[in-house]
């Protein structure tokens, strides 16, 4: 394993500053269109809001080969009378290094963690590098409450559009929401302030060259800040409006990073969320407001499609990480989205039914885990194309409506996820559909009856 | 005559009775090992079964997803496949055994060679199943792909993956028990000459239509950034 993520050009650099206050990391791969801003707007929120603080800026970079690390290092603040009311004190450093290890967002994020530790910075926060929507004030939300309120992780709270964020809002909020009690509404926002003993924290864990290295590590470290009881809060930064991710990403690999570090993490949290109920609000700091998003194009056949054909193909994958009255429920599904696309209905409790059989069968093996992973992306497709079919006339506010009903069922439905995670009996799961005629009607399977929650064996022992 | 033919009668059953005298005690004592040796596989394969039972051999091999990789539906039972090999390498050890009790030429040299294959085919038998074992896995990885990639046919595309790799594991096991090592070899060399053929008519003529509108696909997303897809949105 390897030690450490610095790299020997890295640590000279990191070791001439030799000590710093605020360390804001920003991992880039070939991001010249928009690192130059993003580094203003970091370089001059620093200036802003913590002039009487030693600042550095570092970009952890991946290799990039577009001049990326050129330009950070040659931004300069624009129009800086209209910004600055008074002159800063100290410095801001700024770094631009390459990181060793496995090429990944997560490796970048180590790097910055080790430079803020050998600073022994007060405060850190991570920024990605493809943001168009970033803006000073950014940079105080998620490092005042740091820095000023003794919080150890600041998660981000955007306005994004409704088809935005859509691993997000089916699985991965609802998800840790459920296991861990903590509404925390961006896990994977990928902008995220830090106090040091959580940095410490993260660089004294050795599952690193995981998928921690590459997508995983947003929900990593949203994940350990609830698990571990540190002091969680949200700030509210305004729309996150992006770069198009490379268009070659492949989806299922995505979903394979960042759906596979939810459910490692289930395993090695397994005595923390076992008796959780419900969950509560988290502080939210930050000046709410509506702004205009970008239009984001949805086509519905494309999604649809390869849940066709994951229903006439993966069949075999599926009956073995599924459980059957599930698997039934999705292949009587399959036959509506070839006959009827227009009509399609994922509803709340099977998708819900879909992500526990998941988790349970990553934790059970039947079968290798990526494949088992790699085999929802038909299954998630599907649940977004009935999303946008569903909300399609919504607006926003509603929609986030719609998001808290999924949660609550997520929370509601935990019981058959513990029923499954503990390997006994399974409870028969009831699914709801939408007739032609839109009036609701429950599919339900032969023996269906109610099962009384299981205690967490570790917690029968303890007790 | 009589005399002649007593004679002669009288010689076959001196030469059978001397057989028998010869060859009874060996048959007796082979029958004998045969007989305590089926009931030492017996005893073995309970015992076995028992064994991994108690220590939960099954759970551990479908936990750590062996299991799944060895058999398709992914409810392999290693227990039972340990205990019945035991049983058998039991009960042909026993055989031989038999067999050395007559202490003849011919009951030798069937003892020497099966002695001599033993390695070859253990060996044999764990090339195949690591044969098994990798298209198994990369027929999956290969379905999985297919048609998260909208590649058409992908339970084909999968088959084919197995079939090939079983069938580079039975020329490989077939070459190291030097059993027509060159008709294994002639069929591969053929079948993957046939196989590459086949390919290449299918995407020069058959599939240009799919092939050009894949790339075009393909080089469509990657310059129209603005017509952004849920893809690009975690």
């Amino acid at each position: 394993m390897l030690e450490n993520a610095m790299s020997e050009e890295a640590s000279k650099a990191v070791h001439s500053i030799r000590q710093a206050d605020i360390v804001v990391g920003i991992p880039s791969y070939n991001n010249v269109r928009t690192i130059r801003h993003v580094v203003q707007a970091v370089h001059a929120g620093l200036v802003k809001y913590f002039p009487q603080f030693t600042s550095v800026v570092i970009n952890s970079d991946g290799g990039s080969r577009d001049g990326t690390r050129e330009a950070v290092l040659t931004t300069r603040i624009e129009d800086t009378h209209l910004l600055l009311l008074s002159t800063p004190l100290l410095p801001v450093h700024r770094l631009s290094v390459p990181y060793d290890g496995i090429p990944g967002k997560g490796s970048a994020f180590r790097l910055v963690f080790e430079a803020a530790e050998t600073l022994r910075a007060r405060a850190c926060a991570v920024v990605d590098s493809d943001l168009r929507s970033i803006t000073p004030e950014w940079i105080e939300l998620l490092l005042r409450p740091i820095l000023h309120a003794g919080y150890d992780f600041v998660a981000p709270y955007y306005h994004r559009h409704k088809y935005d964020g859509t691993i997000t809002n089916s699985i991965v909020y609802p998800l840790t929401r459920a296991l861990y009690g903590l509404q925390v509404r961006q896990p994977i926002g990928g902008d995220f302030g830090i106090s040091p003993r959580l940095v410490s924290r993260y660089l004294a864990r050795k599952d690193w060259e995981t998928d921690v290295a590459r997508y995983g590590i947003d929900i990593w470290m949203s994940t350990i800040a609830m698990a571990e009881g540190y002091r969680v809060c949200q700030s509210f930064l305004g729309a996150k409006l992006h770069d198009a991710k490379d268009p070659g990403a492949d989806l299922s690999a995505m979903l394979l990073q960042v759906i596979g570090s939810v459910f490692a993490l289930m395993q090695e949290y397994e005595p923390i969320w076992w008796n959780r109920t419900g969950s509560e609000p988290v502080d939210l700091f930050g000046f709410r407001f509506d702004v205009g998003l970008d239009p984001i194009k949805v086509d519905i056949d494309r999604m649809l499609k390869p849940f066709c054909r994951g229903c006439q193909e993966l069949g075999e994958i599926w009956a073995l990480a599924l459980q059957p009255e599930t698997h039934a429920a999705i292949v009587q599904l399959g036959q509506t989205a070839q006959g009827r696309p227009d009509q399609f209905h994922l509803v709340d409790d099977l998708w819900v039914q879909i992500i526990y059989d998941f988790a349970c069968a990553y934790k059970k093996r039947p079968l290798e885990r990526s494949h088992i992973l790699r085999s929802l992306t038909p299954l998630y497709l599907a649940r977004v194309a009935s999303f946008v079919i569903e909300t399609r006339e919504l607006f926003s506010l509603t929609f986030e409506d719609k998001i808290e009903q999924l949660c609550l069922r997520y929370e509601t439905l935990k019981p058959n996820l513990l029923s499954g995670w503990a390997g006994g009996e399974k409870k028969v799961p009831q699914f709801e559909r939408r007739s032609e005629a839109s009036k609701l009607t429950t599919v339900e399977a032969p023996g269906a009856e109610l099962r009384m929650e299981k205690q967490h064996p570790a917690a029968t022992e303890r007790s | 005559m009589i005399d002649t033919l007593r004679r002669v009668l009288q010689d076959t059953l001196e030469r059978l009775s001397d057989q028998l005298i010869m060859y009874l005690p060996g048959f007796l004592a082979g029958v004998t090992i045969l007989f305590v040796a089926y009931w030492i596989a017996r005893a073995t394969r309970w015992l076995l079964n028992r064994i991994f039972k108690g220590i939960a051999f099954d759970r551990f091999l479908r936990q750590s997803g062996i299991s799944g990789l060895l058999n398709y539906s992914g409810r392999f039972r290693a227990t039972r496949l340990v205990a019945d090999t035991a049983y058998w390498g039991i009960l042909l050890l026993g055989l031989l055994t038999g067999f050395s009790a007559f202490n003849t030429q011919i009951t030798s040299r069937i003892i020497e060679s099966v002695i001599l294959l033993l390695p070859r085919m253990v060996i044999a038998a764990l090339i195949i199943l690591a044969g098994t074992w990798l298209g198994q896995f990369l027929g999956r990885s290969t379905l999985v792909w297919a048609v998260n990639e909208g590649i058409p046919s992908p339970r084909r595309w999968a088959a084919a993956v197995r079939v090939i790799l079983v069938f580079i594991a039975v020329v490989v096991a077939a070459d190291q028990l030097n059993f027509a090592k060159n008709v294994f070899l002639a069929a591969f060399i053929l079948l993957m000459g046939g196989v590459v053929l086949a390919v290449s008519l299918a995407l020069g003529l058959g599939s240009r239509e799919i092939v050009r509108h894949y790339f075009q696909e393909a080089s469509r997303s990657s310059e129209d950034s603005l017509e952004r897809s849920l893809r690009d949105h975690l």
